[in-house]
């Protein structure tokens, strides 16, 4: 397994006097241009779209797009608590699921690299939950966490365990949609994780090895720090497939019981298709859009430019 | 990393906590499969039975009576579609990142700032353009509109071409410029350069960014839940419909969910070397 995050690569530009024809400028706008046209067209368009009606009245069933109405619809969406409290919920859901996930995937990519024998076969059982759709196991993650029939209850019973209403429970039912996404994501970060913990070269544990270095030690000045963008970017993916949470919600609670374990994704899509007001849903998409905007500038920032370097070393 | 030397006390820790991980890991699988066979009166009990004569009643009842071959066959046209859709939009682009750097890196940094749409900011708007499109003619012709497959298509189209480019730029970048330097001067001209050599050196990575896009087509539940109500409904919708009034028919939907979940894992397993870099958007080359 090798790895490697950023390749140092002499930039060699193809010599100019090469074009007979078209000029590879051309040639490489003509290649951009359908994925461009698809990207501007189906994303920026749509978007145009709900800023528009984001200004307007729509409620869908008195009909077609209404008067513009300024500001507000946005002085209403700030000032609805439901819409507050779907994004308490959010918030709630990404940062515990995506803690528990980091902490236990990197623990069991620890364990696993230091596996003598069987990883090959240990990465192929890990691999299975990201196979599936959170909308179909999810489903059937219902029928495990059943009071009745489901088999959690049924072991926790045999271990004399309380045996709780995992989705009808007010005070549970988050952690439930916790420990389901927890089970389908920390593979995830566990493989990578470990593809990161296998690139590490080896003369520095080697070195501190010779100069007696404790485990912790080793661990806080070499392990950590050369795993840091690795870990760095499972996290920033992670974090922004929680925060639009909506599968798991859909199959597994309904956002319930009451609004519990309503996601801010649920809330739009619930005041926008089921309550037909467009004009309050499509200000909340903008508002989270927004927020995603203003998150990514800070949080994503090195990041991308580590990808950008990545790609334009290429 | 260095090996200390373990006893066999912490290896026998390490192998336990780490079948641990694994049963709960699979377990959930596992047990959906054995649903999937167990006889109608068995699904519904407690305590849950783990011995049973093993039926494909459930099956039956999963494509006769709830027809679920339609939604997979709805699913397989549209995953497919986008699919190719996809790749070929995506790797020309991704070509020219990789070897033009096109826009110094700025439009790949936009492509990749897509990424960070939530969809459901989107959805309103298409859910609102696509009914308009449905009910024209041009639009009834193509299949774009509410409950048609090209919505989905659409969709499926936009949101996986951001990830299909940045994992395609992150393939091409390992062709030698070698090969395609001397076809040039050959004589060959840039778009043969492209067909003759450089995709059938990219084919493996095409292949894998071809089957991560078909996956995440196929798993899809948003779009496909807002956009179709029964003609062009994916499996992900479909299982709603084994909801009755009796509750939930919990051995038809283990039966439905193994069928579509078990091509998927088929694919992963053969994908496995992949994996790690097709999940980072080719960041990571694991």
């Amino acid at each position: 397994m090798s790895q490697s995050m950023s390749i140092p690569a002499s930039q060699t530009r193809r010599p100019a006097t090469m074009s007979a024809g078209m000029s590879d400028r051309w040639f490489s706008i003509l290649l951009i241009t359908p994925a461009m046209v698809v990207i501007l067209v189906f994303a920026l368009l749509p978007l145009a779209y709900a800023l528009d009606v984001s200004f307007r009245f729509a409620d869908l069933t008195r009909g077609r797009l209404g008067d513009f109405v300024g500001l507000d619809n946005y002085r209403i969406v700030l000032a609805d608590e439901a819409f507050w409290k779907s994004v308490g919920v959010t918030l709630q859901f990404t940062v515990s699921a995506v803690a528990l996930e980091m902490v236990l995937g990197i623990a069991i990519a620890f364990l696993i690299n230091g596996a003598t024998a069987g990883k090959g076969i240990i990465r192929s059982l890990m691999v299975l939950p990201l196979a599936t759709s959170a909308a179909v196991t999810g489903l059937f993650w219902r029928y495990l966490y059943d009071t009745q029939f489901g088999l959690i209850n049924y072991f926790l019973g045999l271990l004399h365990l309380p045996q709780p209403n995992w989705l009808g429970d007010y005070t549970i039912a988050l952690w439930s949609v916790v420990l389901f996404d927890v089970w389908q994501w920390t593979p995830f970060v566990a493989l990578i994780a470990l593809a990161g913990l296998q690139a590490l070269p080896k003369e520095p544990f080697e070195a501190a090895e010779l100069d007696g270095a404790s485990t912790f030690r080793v661990l806080r000045t070499l392990t950590f720090p050369m795993l840091k963008p690795v870990l760095f970017l499972v996290l920033v993916l992670r974090t922004i497939d929680s925060v639009r949470l909506y599968d798991a919600v859909a199959v597994l609670t309904r956002g319930g019981p009451g609004t519990t374990t309503e996601s801010m994704t649920f809330y739009l899509y619930r005041t926008g298709l089921k309550l037909f007001r467009m004009d309050y849903a499509s200000t909340m998409a903008v508002f989270f859009l927004y927020a995603m905007l203003v998150a990514s500038l800070f949080a994503l920032a090195p990041l991308l430019k580590q990808f950008s370097t990545r790609a334009s070393e290429g | 990393m260095l090996q200390r030397p373990t006893s066999f006390a912490t290896e026998a820790l390490r192998y336990g906590l780490i079948v641990l991980v694994l049963a709960f890991i699979v377990f959930p699988i596992l047990w959906m499969v054995v649903t999937s066979f167990k006889p109608p009166q068995d699904v519904m009990v407690s305590p849950p039975r783990f011995l049973f004569t093993p039926t494909l009643d459930n099956y039956v009842h999963a494509i006769w009576e709830k027809n679920f071959l339609f939604y997979i066959k709805n699913t397989l046209f549209i995953s497919v579609t986008s699919t190719v859709l996809v790749v070929v939009a995506g790797a020309l682009a991704a070509y020219s990142f990789a070897r033009y750097n096109v826009g110094d890196g700025h439009i790949l940094f936009f492509i990749l700032s897509t990424k960070m749409f939530p969809a459901i900011a989107v959805i309103l708007p298409y859910f609102l353009i696509f009914r308009d499109t449905g009910k024209t003619a041009v639009g009834r012709f193509l299949g774009v509109g509410l409950d048609q497959p090209g919505a989905l298509i659409i969709s499926y189209t936009m949101f996986n071409l951001p990830f299909a480019i940045w994992l395609l730029v992150s393939f091409f970048q390992d062709i030698p410029r070698e090969l395609e330097h001397s076809a040039r001067l050959d004589g060959l001209s840039r778009m043969k350069v492209l067909r003759k050599v450089v995709f059938p050196l990219a084919a493996p990575g095409i292949a894998v960014t071809g089957v991560f896009t078909l996956i995440f087509c196929w798993n899809e539940f948003l779009f496909a839940y807002i956009l179709t109500r029964k003609t062009a409904s994916t499996i992900t919708v479909g299982v709603e419909s084994f909801f009755t009034l009796q509750g939930i028919l919990w051995g038809p939907v283990a039966a439905a969910a193994t069928i579509s979940v078990l091509p998927m894992m088929a694919f992963v397993l053969l994908m496995q070397r992949y994996m790690v870099r097709g999940l980072t958007f080719g960041a990571v080359r694991g």
